[in-house]
């Protein structure tokens, strides 16, 4: 094995590392933003509310979201920021930071 | 795959008492800012509750008012947070003192400026529609009023509010006497995001789409110093912090000569509220119509 090979893989294993770790915290961060913004209303069932939000599990898993609008990061991202009927808007408490960890998370829910 | 570990018990663990109540236990810790003894209440800027709400400023109830005996504005508690049924109810328990060197700088709680009997000042505000209406323009019905900003993520405070508003705007529907001789009004105190047309796609989803809903129901908003006239008119108290509007929780019921009903803060139902409502405008006829 060349000197350039042993480089280009420890920097490939670097890389990866480096990748995993981000991703992890990335998915951590999104798993306390949902527990903090979204688990009170859409995992508990509150009688209160005129309507009640659906459940956010598998939320990816099908081609349209409980709206009818096709389930994409991006029309998630739009329902986020602006809200959606009863849903409020995020727009302003969430950074773009919070919002691409909250829908990496939302993607892990079965 | 900790973490899918650990909601998936909880998950199980919610489905095993789920048959009883579903009661939450947190850990909340906080600065006092007021408290009613009478009521047993103590409003607290808290840190972040995971799994309840984010770092906030609000009353809680004390499930036993002897513990907060010692307890003063500016100190600094550690309490236990129970929630029951999705918060439909909750309440601090365990209510522990960590630091009382907070006492010297507490402000003193803000009181209803408007006592009941009091007129309410012609303070201009802009409606769903962009129209100008004044809190005078509803004199000859009994109005409830109430506080709240749009984007407020707090199921157990402005959502709640506006659902159970909802409700009560449904029943007096069902029966136009009362409907006609009614209003509700719903303010904004965040004028800079909740504009016109913010407040009439919150209004219609309360509405479910009947946009003719506006005629019983206002929202509004008005600019700051107008917000804060009728703030400290009705002792409502919001303040701006990390993105998100602390505030109180308040419902004022006016009689149709536009004076000061009643007041309510935490506890009520929207039974209640519109028993009251409908209470106040027939007592209101009555009186006119034994005068007449």
């Amino acid at each position: 094995m060349s000197v350039t090979t042993v480089r280009a893989a420890i920097g490939c294993s670097l890389a990866l590392a480096a990748w995993e770790l981000t991703g992890c915290d990335s998915q951590q961060h999104g798993a306390e933003l949902f527990d903090l913004h979204c688990v009170e209303c859409h995992e508990t069932a509150n009688p209160d509310l005129k309507k009640q939000p659906p459940k956010l599990e598998g939320l990816f898993h099908s081609k349209r979201l409980p709206s009818g609008a096709p389930a994409t990061d991006e029309q998630v991202r739009k329902t986020i920021i602006e809200g959606l009927g009863t849903m409020p808007a995020f727009d302003g408490r969430l950074s773009d930071h919070d919002v691409n960890d909250l829908i990496r998370y939302l993607h892990t829910l079965q | 795959m900790k973490r899918l570990t650990t909601t998936g018990l909880a998950a199980l663990l919610l489905i095993v008492v789920g048959c009883q109540s579903q009661t939450k236990q947190y850990s909340l810790r906080g600065q006092v800012l007021a408290k009613d003894q009478a009521a047993g209440q103590l409003t607290v800027k808290h840190d972040d509750i995971p799994g309840f709400m984010p770092a906030m400023t609000m009353p809680y109830k004390v499930k036993d008012p002897a513990a907060m005996q010692d307890v003063q504005p500016g100190d600094t508690i550690a309490a236990d947070l129970i929630s029951v049924n999705g918060a439909k109810d909750y309440w601090l328990q365990s209510v522990r003192i960590v630091d009382q060197s907070g006492r010297q700088t507490a402000k003193p709680a803000v009181k209803h400026a408007l006592k009941v009997g009091d007129a309410v000042p012609d303070i201009p505000m802009i409606n769903q529609d962009g129209k100008q209406i004044h809190l005078g323009d509803f004199k000859g019905k009994s109005v409830l009023i109430t506080f709240i900003y749009t984007r407020c993520p707090m199921p157990a405070f402005c959502p709640r509010l506006s659902s159970q508003f909802a409700r009560i705007h449904e029943d007096l529907a069902k029966t136009p006497g009362d409907y006609d001789k009614t209003h509700l009004l719903t303010i904004s105190f965040d004028p800079k995001y909740d504009t016109a047309p913010v407040l009439r796609k919150y209004g219609l989803a309360y509405l479910d789409n009947h946009a003719e809903g506006f005629a019983h129901w206002d929202f509004a908003s008005a600019d700051p110093a107008d917000m804060r006239r009728i703030a400290d008119a009705f002792g409502l108290e919001y303040f701006e912090e990390d993105n998100q509007i602390s505030h109180s929780m308040d419902i004022v019921l006016l009689t149709p000569g536009g004076t000061v009903a009643r007041y309510w803060s935490t506890e009520w139902t929207a039974a209640e509220l519109e028993a009251a409502l409908r209470q106040q405008a027939k007592s209101s006829a009555n009186a006119r119509g034994s005068k007449g």
